[in-house]
């Protein structure tokens, strides 16, 4: 009898024991089903606009093409999109396709044969003639020559102007050199003592964490050096005088007290700053919590301040916030030309990208949005867009370096940061900064 | 029959074996072999580095001021919760009614999420927020709380104590509800002050209550990471940066896993080592006062 009830109790415990750890199994499958159907997965970015996007394409591919099945579903955010994508690689459960990656993070990825480059793919370059993305797709080849990532949107980092507080000292329009620059900080000064040039919208100017110099560094310096590699192939091939320019306009702007380096809660909207460092997906959130901005009226947007010797300069390169789609090498033949057939579809009609661009008010990666007549009526309706689809031309994406995490660190750490917060001499913090990244880098 | 009886011992407590096998022994192991490789979880090449993780962790700035960070927190952070615990735990014991309300109100902020509560925080502290536009506007004081190294540490600590008082107070009211009342009417017929009475009644016979509390806070100062991350990111220039700050960053930032493991398992030794250091002279104090 007791033998019966300890065997009873085994067969409970070994019941519950196959119940728990079959919760921890993965139930994704991609795959084909029983009905001979394709079915590929898509990760969209942690954005309920984008995933509103992407669902919305699946469903009109689906319809064109009985059998392929796309099942789209948002990567989660935490710990973060990055660690996402690699505990899903790493257990072997990646989706098909996933956007939402930049240069830097395809370049890890490549470097552990996470991803496949687009380029060894017959439909690829169809792709990018039809997207009208030739010129800016030049942008994103890796230093082995391959394209990992079909760029889905490019977001120039433009420079916010306040026109309100510019008229009342003066000035009609923002000015466009660092000497220009300085002389608006000194009549800023003398007028608002509270006031500063710049403070950023999102951390401050002396944080030292690598993604922040996406967005003030990388735009300045683009912007000084013409669009100057940092970083290439593994060595530092900066442009000295125009890193060095950069440093010592933030030096001079220190000193005259014109950068704000605590915390701030919105402060180009609460007209704490003159200037901010902006991206396109600001504006819905103006809309509904700043709505007294008004693009013209008392705000603009322009390319970065540059040198003074490049005052009469038409282009001026930026900084591109720009992140794409990335196909992973987990998958099977088939699912890879399901794949491609979905991204064809997708990028074949510019239709696609117009209601990219109206759910997400992120700029498409495409070389002719200001020239091309169906994004017109969007761009009239929201004027300040169209200044971003026009700078996408000139804005350079990330670096394609895998530690590219530990080196935007460094160049924080030793060059930026000190320069902002007035710890060291341009020159000084330029080389310190140098001395550095050429250590880590070999 | 005694072998029957082993058996349905190994039966009751196999939940609890399977659960410290899966979430404790086995992502032990994970991690000790982690931390003698480079291997980012996504590579198909892993190749053994030896200790050169630990190593490398060792001399790395960002480590080292991890280590004497979390020393600063809990210099800083434990002798407030205490005193704010006691504060509270003094107070509400001496009411003379509404005390367990009272309590509730305390423990409140322990219930609230740290990511809510450092929002919050950083909102206050802005610079162009009501305290700091006060500050500047009637004393001339333009400070940058999160920005400036002391006062960073000192902000991160003091809103971590006014989270975690609440929840002390409670243990202490316990024990402040254990000593008989009969001593200190003793104390007060021989003419003891409030003063005495307190650090020579009241504070050696909450040791039982006071050992738990400086424990658990000892404790959080070793995983601080939440109100780090949403206040100062680690800054400024690492003043902040914890153990759990630089392992979320190797790990999950720069996706480094081998590093991070080293990281983490250097880190559970000076954890293990403070903590039994702090227990050896908590229990030393308390056979002083009598207490074995």
């Amino acid at each position: 009898m007791m033998k019966r009830k300890n065997r009873l109790l085994m067969v409970v415990a070994v019941t519950f024991l196959f119940v728990t750890l079959s919760a921890c199994g993965n139930g994704q499958k991609n795959s084909k089903d029983s009905s001979e159907k394709t079915t590929i997965t898509f990760w969209t970015a942690p954005n309920p606009t984008q995933l509103k996007y992407w669902k919305k394409m699946a469903a009109n591919f689906e319809k064109a093409n009985k059998n392929i099945k796309v099942e789209v579903s948002q990567m989660k955010e935490s710990p973060s999109s990055e660690a996402t994508i690699q505990s899903a690689v790493a257990s072997k459960t990646a989706p098909t396709l996933s956007e939402n990656i930049n240069r830097s993070f395809a370049a890890q990825l490549a470097d552990s044969k996470a991803i496949l480059p687009f380029n060894k793919e017959d439909t690829f370059s169809k792709i990018v003639t039809n997207r009208k993305m030739t010129e800016s797709i030049k942008n994103w080849q890796f230093s082995d020559k391959n394209q990992y990532v079909l760029p889905l949107y490019s977001n120039p980092i433009l420079f916010g102007w306040r026109l309100d507080v510019l008229s009342e000292l003066g000035y009609s329009e923002p000015p466009k050199t660092y000497s220009e620059l300085l002389e608006l900080g000194k009549k800023l000064k003398a007028k608002y003592p509270n006031k500063v040039l710049w403070a950023k919208a999102d951390g401050d100017l002396a944080d030292p964490t690598a993604w922040m110099r996406w967005f003030d560094f990388f735009p300045l310096y683009d912007a000084a050096s013409g669009g100057a590699n940092f970083i290439e192939n593994n060595k530092l091939v900066a442009d000295d005088k125009a890193g060095k320019a950069v440093f010592n306009l933030m030096s001079d702007l220190q000193k005259d007290k014109l950068l704000l380096t605590s915390k701030s809660t919105d402060p180009f909207e609460n007209k704490v700053s003159v200037m901010i460092d902006l991206g396109p997906w600001t504006f819905p959130n103006w809309k509904e919590k700043y709505p007294e901005l008004k693009f013209g009226e008392n705000y603009t947007v322009t390319t970065p301040v540059v040198p003074d010797a490049m005052k009469d300069k038409a282009e001026i390169s930026t900084y591109a916030d720009a992140k794409g789609i990335v196909l992973y090498a987990q998958a099977s033949d088939q699912e890879q030309a399901a794949a491609m057939k979905f991204l064809d579809f997708v990028f074949g009609d510019e239709k696609n990208d117009l209601a990219f661009l109206e759910t997400t008010s992120l700029i498409p990666a495409r070389d002719d949005a200001t020239e091309n007549p169906t994004f017109a009526k969007y761009f009239e309706e929201n004027p300040e867009m169209e200044v971003y689809a026009e700078n996408v031309k000139n804005a350079v994406p990330a670096m394609d370096n895998a530690e590219y995490n530990d080196l935007q660190q460094i160049l924080g750490e030793k060059g930026w940061v000190p320069v902002v917060r007035g710890e060291s001499k341009p020159d000084t913090a330029w080389k310190d900064m140098k001395n550095a990244l050429k250590g880590a880098l070999q | 029959m005694k072998k029957q009886n082993n058996k349905l011992g190994w039966l009751f407590t196999s939940p609890y074996l399977l659960f410290t096998l899966i979430f404790f022994a086995l992502p032990l192991g994970w991690s000790l072999w982690l931390a003698v490789t480079d291997w980012n979880m996504m590579s198909p090449t892993i190749r053994f580095v030896g200790i050169q993780n630990f190593v490398a962790a060792l001399y790395n700035p960002a480590v080292q001021s991890a280590f004497f960070v979390t020393y600063k927190f809990l210099l800083l952070f434990v002798p407030l919760a205490v005193a704010m615990s006691m504060g509270i735990a003094l107070l509400v014991n001496g009411l003379p009614k509404l005390k367990g309300l009272y309590m509730v109100a305390f423990f409140l902020p322990y219930l609230s999420s740290g990511v809510v509560t450092s929002l919050i925080v950083k909102g206050l502290l802005s610079y162009n927020g009501a305290f700091n536009t006060f500050l500047r506007a009637k004393l001339g004081l333009d400070i940058d709380w999160l920005g400036n190294p002391t006062t960073a540490i000192f902000v991160v600590s003091f809103m971590i104590a006014w989270k975690m008082s609440g929840y002390y107070g409670l243990i202490l009211i316990s024990g402040l509800s254990s000593i008989n009342t009969e001593i200190y009417e003793a104390a007060e017929l021989d003419g003891s002050s409030r003063w005495t009475t307190f650090w020579r009644i009241t504070f050696p016979m909450l040791y039982p209550s006071l050992f738990t509390v400086l424990i658990l806070a000892v404790g959080i100062s070793f995983g601080i990471f939440t109100e780090v991350y949403q206040l100062t990111g680690g800054g400024p220039n690492f003043a902040t940066n914890t153990w759990q700050m630089e392992i979320y960053n190797q790990a999950f930032v720069n996706l480094k896993s081998g590093y991070a493991s080293a990281i983490a398992l250097i880190s559970s030794v000076v954890t293990f080592a403070s903590i039994g250091v702090i227990r050896k002279l908590l229990e030393k104090w308390g056979e002083r006062n009598g207490w074995s």
